[in-house]
């Protein structure tokens, strides 16, 4: 059974990739989603890859995982009849979320000013990549347009060689949930009040806030960061994250401090039982070792450094991913394997809190699909695995006729003529 | 103008990353927000750059003033049983109640959910940490930047050679808190309709794993591990990150992607060249040549200025845009359109500049109320005000190391 956290809520949900993850977050959390989908589907069934590499209009693993738990309907917008129904859903809607070019929907008359004067409560929230002011408001973004404008990709990616996007699209995901939060601030006074708003996301805003202490460091420090491959920190006081172990790499901050000395600590003590610490690693004062990530370093602090780097790469190279992680958490070293989504898929504490779900996609796909699970855990409202992704136009019917009124006979008349 | 949150008062314990920023959105919006740290053990943050002028200090920490705007502060030593007295005192006034600490921390104070429902029955409280409440690795200790490695996002970023470039910072710190935000917004409503509060345990790793649905979908269906490809993509040709002319020193990027031959014809147009043969024909040919078309446009957009051409190309309908580095996101007009940097008088570092929100609410607007409170900033205002402690008492409190 669905969540009852937003039982009784509906929201339309007219976003690609931009926004998908808004109406999936208010699936999850119980409300009703309908997906209004052009004629042809919504350009989310296109995202490659397909489930085992064949194309189709249900396989698109985007579109499986971020339209679970949602319905759809068809609605063709550049009809009359096809924007009318939209309209006349937007009124028995709580909530909307869309990501058109700025002003398109209100254009054909489904903007915000004309469907509130219809349902004042109607909250309704519009994915931009670059706002709604600016001189770029009417540019056009991909997702890696947006890790570039919001800043991200600058940081990404080795000297000499072109800033890096991610291997799967992440622009969408936050802009997606930050308008599910605004929704969902929105809604509380709403309850009160009576009524809704509108809301504007800002996908370039939404992926600066993920550059986490950058932002202020010109101001305060003088200089911004540039792409350093597995090194963080300014050139010449730069540390390396990132080491090779014998089947891939392990993420390791060596810190000193009161918040890194313990693991430090701990780290030397296994490399000196297996002879790879030097002696003036095991008698130094860890907890007063703070070379600066920002300032520059002592000689001796970079020597040290390099050779404490150069250690620990080749004390991992004798072990697994697997064996480093293991060991670290009975030890509490700071570190984490770089995992894969097979180890992920593996990974013994998900598996102890069942985190995976199977989804059935028995009619759909001839076979059940395992989804990652709830975000979060919920003692009174749980949630639910999700129905699988809808079948193009699979709830026609029953939210044109059960939801709308709409006679049988009429629906065939408007999915003849193309609106449906 | 009210709030939209105006009359939630949250009850905050959250340090670092995720959970401040969780209570962030709602402290922004109108709910009043108390954060209880203490000198016994400091939000780390307070220890992390940047610092005004440079110079470190436990209130000079942009780093810890970005996530804890519109919040007033408190410090209470929760070591001792006297502080978590007045921490029970205060739960009644709470409708939410948040922390991040690892997951044993709170059951040993007594300070747990089971221990405050007694206090108040219809709470809200919210409990996030790295692997969740339960599990042989709910006590993992660390911080976002591993979480980012351990939930898969350090592995798909990189050169198809295989070579790691992780994400800036704590990535998974950046997912996380919208969820979480949502989960207690939605528990209110609940709680609203029912009059039922409940506990929330929310493990950043597996809030995070929603942003890496598809992978792991596939993976789990056909055992395909997606791996670092560069700035390959699957759906558009070119795509990815070229360099233009450098200006005033720094390299100058631009970012890409070309959907369909019109935009490609578009492309061409722009850049007045002309594609070298017919493997670029169609958007088929353009996918599988990759190598060789980054090549050619790496050649065709050397020597242009990076936002003169971003503007022609943006005319003619392709997606692009900088790759902007921090300098150039604090003068981008777009960002300053939507009122995104403000600059907000902190007690001790004065003006100091802060990332506004990310959305904009057309009716109850939220905003950055007040900067981010100094170590115990509202001691007076909240024990002596909200719990009626006299200064004296107060001041025998400090020197027992409680309100500390």
């Amino acid at each position: 059974m669905a969540s009852e956290l937003l039982k009784g809520f509906r929201m339309l949900d007219l976003a690609d990739e931009k926004g998908a993850m808004c109406g999936k977050i208010f699936a999850d959390l119980g409300a009703d989603v309908i997906k209004v989908e052009p004629v042809g589907g919504c350009s989310t069934r296109r995202i490659p890859p397909f489930l085992e590499d064949i194309p189709g209009e249900d396989r698109s693993l985007y579109f499986l995982a971020y339209h679970a738990g949602k319905r759809s309907v068809t609605a063709n917008l550049e009809s009359t009849d096809g924007r009318a129904l939209v309209a006349e859903l937007a009124r028995h809607a709580d909530f909307l979320v869309e990501s058109f070019p700025l002003g398109y929907l209100d254009s054909i008359g489904l903007g915000y000013d004309e469907l509130s004067r219809a349902n004042q409560r109607l909250i309704y929230a519009s994915i931009t990549p670059f706002g709604d002011k600016g001189p770029a408001k009417n540019y056009k973004a991909a997702d890696i347009v947006t890790w570039a404008s919001g800043g991200m990709m600058y940081l990404m990616g080795e000297e000499g060689r072109p800033p890096l996007q991610m291997s799967l699209p992440q622009a969408g995901m936050h802009a997606g949930a930050e308008a599910a939060v605004a929704s969902l601030i929105a809604h509380y006074p709403r309850q009160t009040s009576g009524l809704g708003q509108k809301i504007v996301v800002d996908m370039q805003a939404c992926i600066v806030w993920t550059l986490m202490n950058e932002q202020a460091m010109p101001i305060f420090h003088g200089d911004f960061l540039r792409r350093s491959g597995v090194f963080v920190g300014s050139a010449d006081a730069r540390r390396k994250m990132v080491f090779r172990c014998a089947d891939g790499h392990i993420s390791i901050l060596i810190m000193g401090g009161a918040v890194g000395a313990p693991s430090t600590i701990a780290l030397v003590k296994w490399m000196d039982e297996k002879g790879f610490a030097s002696d003036w690693m095991k008698t130094k004062d860890w907890m007063s070792w703070v070379p600066g990530l920002l300032m520059a370093m002592t000689q001796k602090d970079r020597e040290e450094i390099d050779e404490l780097e150069d250690r620990v790469e080749k004390f991992f190279l004798t072990m697994t991913k697997h064996e480093i992680y293991r060991e670290a958490l009975k030890r509490r070293i700071l570190l984490a394997p770089v995992a894969t989504v097979a180890d992920i898929a593996a990974d013994e504490q998900l598996e102890a809190r069942k985190f995976f779900v199977k989804v059935d996609h028995h009619d759909t796909l001839g076979r059940s699909l395992t989804f990652p699970g709830p975000f979060a855990r919920f003692t009174e409202t749980p949630i639910a695995p999700p129905a699988r992704a809808p079948r193009l136009g699979e709830h026609n019917r029953e939210v044109y006729c059960g939801l709308l009124g709409l006679d049988l006979e009429r629906l065939s008349r408007l999915s003849a003529e193309g609106a449906i | 103008m009210a709030y939209a949150l105006e009359g939630i008062k949250v009850l905050d314990f959250a340090w670092v990353g995720v959970g401040p920023i969780t209570t962030k959105y709602l402290a922004d919006n109108g709910a009043e927000v108390i954060r209880v740290e203490s000198a016994a053990k400091l939000d780390v943050l307070r220890l992390g750059p940047p610092w005004k002028d440079g110079q470190p200090g436990i209130n000079r920490s942009q780093f810890y003033a970005s996530y804890n705007t519109s919040k007033k502060g408190i410090t209470l030593n929760l070591g001792k049983p006297k502080a978590r007295e007045l921490v029970r005192r205060l739960v009644p006034w709470a409708d939410i109640v948040v922390e991040s600490f690892t997951p044993k921390a709170m059951r040993g104070w007594e300070l747990d959910y089971e221990h405050l429902r007694e206090i108040k029955p219809d709470l809200i409280m919210l409990s996030t940490c790295l692997q969740g409440q339960t599990g042989p690795n709910a006590l993992y200790p660390g911080f976002g930047q591993l979480m980012a490695a351990l939930s898969g996002f350090y592995h798909i970023s990189g050169y198809e050679d295989g070579s790691v470039c992780p994400p800036y910072g704590a990535y998974t710190d950046f997912i996380a808190p919208r969820f979480s935000a949502a989960a207690l917004l939605a528990a209110l409503d609940y709680r609203r309709r029912t009059g039922k509060g409940q506990y929330i345990d929310m493990a950043q790793y597996e809030a995070a794993l929603s942003n890496l649905a598809p992978a792991l979908i596939d993976y789990f269906a056909t055992g395909r591990v997606l791996g670092p490809k560069g700035n390959a993509s699957e759906r558009y040709a070119p795509h990815g990150a070229y360099r233009c002319e450098d200006e005033e020193g720094n390299e100058q990027w631009i970012a890409l992607a070309v959907a369909n031959d019109a935009e490609w014809r578009a492309m061409l147009e722009v850049l007045g060249a002309k594609a070298p043969d017919d493997r670029f024909a169609t958007h088929l040919g353009r996918l599988e040549n990759r190598q060789a078309l980054d090549a050619f446009v790496s050649r065709s957009v050397r020597g242009w200025r990076v936002m003169d051409l971003v503007a022609k190309l943006q005319a003619a309908g392709v997606a692009s845009y900088r790759v902007q580095n921090c300098v150039d996101l604090h003068q981008d007009e777009n960002l300053q359109a939507f009122d995104f940097w403000h600059w907000l008088e902190h007690k001790e570092m004065g003006p100091s500049p802060y990332e506004g929100l990310q959305h904009r609410l057309s009716r109850t607007p939220g905003e950055l109320r007040s900067a981010a409170p100094i170590l115990g900033q509202h001691n007076e205002e909240v024990l002596g005000g909200m719990l009626g402690l006299s200064a004296a008492e107060i001041e025998q409190l400090q020197k027992e190391n409680v309100v500390f």
